[in-house]
């Protein structure tokens, strides 16, 4: 049985993971990219993508064609931007998902 | 001979590092072109790639055997994001008959525009069309000469398909030859190729991948002239199978091939390709 402190540490804790995780979403966009089809190929949309103001992290998932951007605090992307960068890479943006707020 | 050679691979060694150093700011780079077949696949625009390879070519044949060795040094640079300049630095060691000669070859000049592109979710099919100059850079005063002594020209075009699993490539292409030193005039050739490749496992970003091609490379020359009057034992055909590797991680590229003739019909008795061999090393900024 989990007693009142470990309990309310317990919970404390799932509560710091989601607002984290709530935190970390609301920073994320996500840009569905047409053409992207090898780890290779995948390098020059890292490089295109990570040099756009205020991005932090690239990451890339060849297989769903999905790249996700992680901007820093008060920045934003906007899709036009995405897709020029997207498109000086090689490829072609086929969606664009901004974070919920 | 082989000691005039050393020299020349340091010098590329140098240079491949000054370049590193002078491009360390500039920007990324292309994909999986065929190890022989030249591919539409462009760097874009401000993007740059260097590329470092090694090839050995050997004929014989007619009482001749001739080993060609080369150190290339090349770089591609995006104009914008579908035209490239690129230049060819080689480094020749020919041997003809136990007699050699090295230094530098005959440097290229190429460019490339990708006009069409077609994505779709794991899939891109692209075209470029290809331009090429060779210069008389090479010493054609030389015996076996490194370079030869004309200025030629080279127009293709290229199609590719590139998927997940699977990969395709076409080309075409045309060399027209000028008139060398001592009046030779090297036949105009033609080349067409047909590519498959697979790539056995599927990788994900930030893992070791390879491609493995198999290529169908088809060679066809017309016969040299010499003051205008042909040269009966010169030009015809030849048909290499070229099997191939194309590995990467991140933005390092290692590409080799072999290429091994499998079928010829050249003019009168002349020597015979054996093998052409060729590896590379590619870097994207």
């Amino acid at each position: 049985m989990i007693k009142f402190p470990q309990r309310t540490g317990l919970i404390l804790g799932l509560m710091l993971f989601a607002a984290t995780a709530a935190f970390a979403d609301s920073h994320v966009y996500k840009l569905y990219v047409d053409g992207l089809a090898c780890p290779f190929c995948a390098y020059g949309v890292e490089k295109k993508v990570g040099g756009l103001d205020g991005v932090e992290k690239v990451e890339i998932e060849i297989e769903d064609g999905l790249v996700a951007v992680t901007l820093a605090d008060g920045a934003t992307l906007d899709e036009a931007t995405a897709k020029q960068a997207v498109d000086e890479a090689g490829f072609t943006l086929r969606k664009f998902e901004a974070p919920k707020k | 001979m082989k000691l005039t050679f050393i020299p020349a691979m340091q010098a590329t060694w140098i240079g491949v590092l000054v370049a590193v150093g002078v491009v360390a700011a500039t920007k990324p780079a292309a994909a999986h072109n065929p190890i022989f077949t030249p591919g539409p696949h462009v760097v874009y625009g401000g993007g740059l790639e260097a590329t470092v390879g090694y090839s050995r070519n050997r004929a014989s044949g007619a009482g001749e055997r001739e080993t060609e060795q080369e150190v290339e040094l090349e770089f591609e640079y995006g104009l914008t994001a579908d035209w490239t300049a690129e230049i060819e630095l080689p480094f020749v060691d020919k041997d003809l008959n136990d007699s050699g000669s090295s230094g530098l070859g005959d440097i290229v000049l190429r460019s490339r525009y990708r006009f069409l592109r077609l994505d779709t979710p794991g899939l891109q099919r692209s075209a470029a069309v290809l331009g090429q100059v060779k210069l008389p850079t090479g010493d054609d005063g030389r015996t076996p000469r490194l370079g030869s002594g004309s200025t030629d020209f080279v127009g293709g075009l290229l199609y590719g398909h590139e998927s997940r699993r699977w990969y395709y490539n076409l080309a075409a292409r045309y060399r027209l030859n000028t008139v060398g030193g001592g009046g030779l005039e090297k036949g105009d050739k033609q080349f067409l190729d047909i590519v498959g490749g697979v790539r056995p496992v599927l990788t994900g970003y930030l893992e070791p991948d390879a491609v493995v091609f198999l290529e169908l490379n088809w060679e066809n020359a017309g016969r040299d002239t010499l003051n205008g009057a042909d040269i009966a034992a010169t030009g015809g055909w030849e048909l290499f199978l070229s099997p191939g590797i194309f590995a990467t991680y991140r933005n390092v590229a290692l590409r080799t091939g072999i290429q091994i003739p499998i079928a010829h019909g050249l003019n009168g008795t002349q020597p015979e390709s054996d093998y052409r061999f060729k590896f590379e090393i590619k870097y994207t900024f």
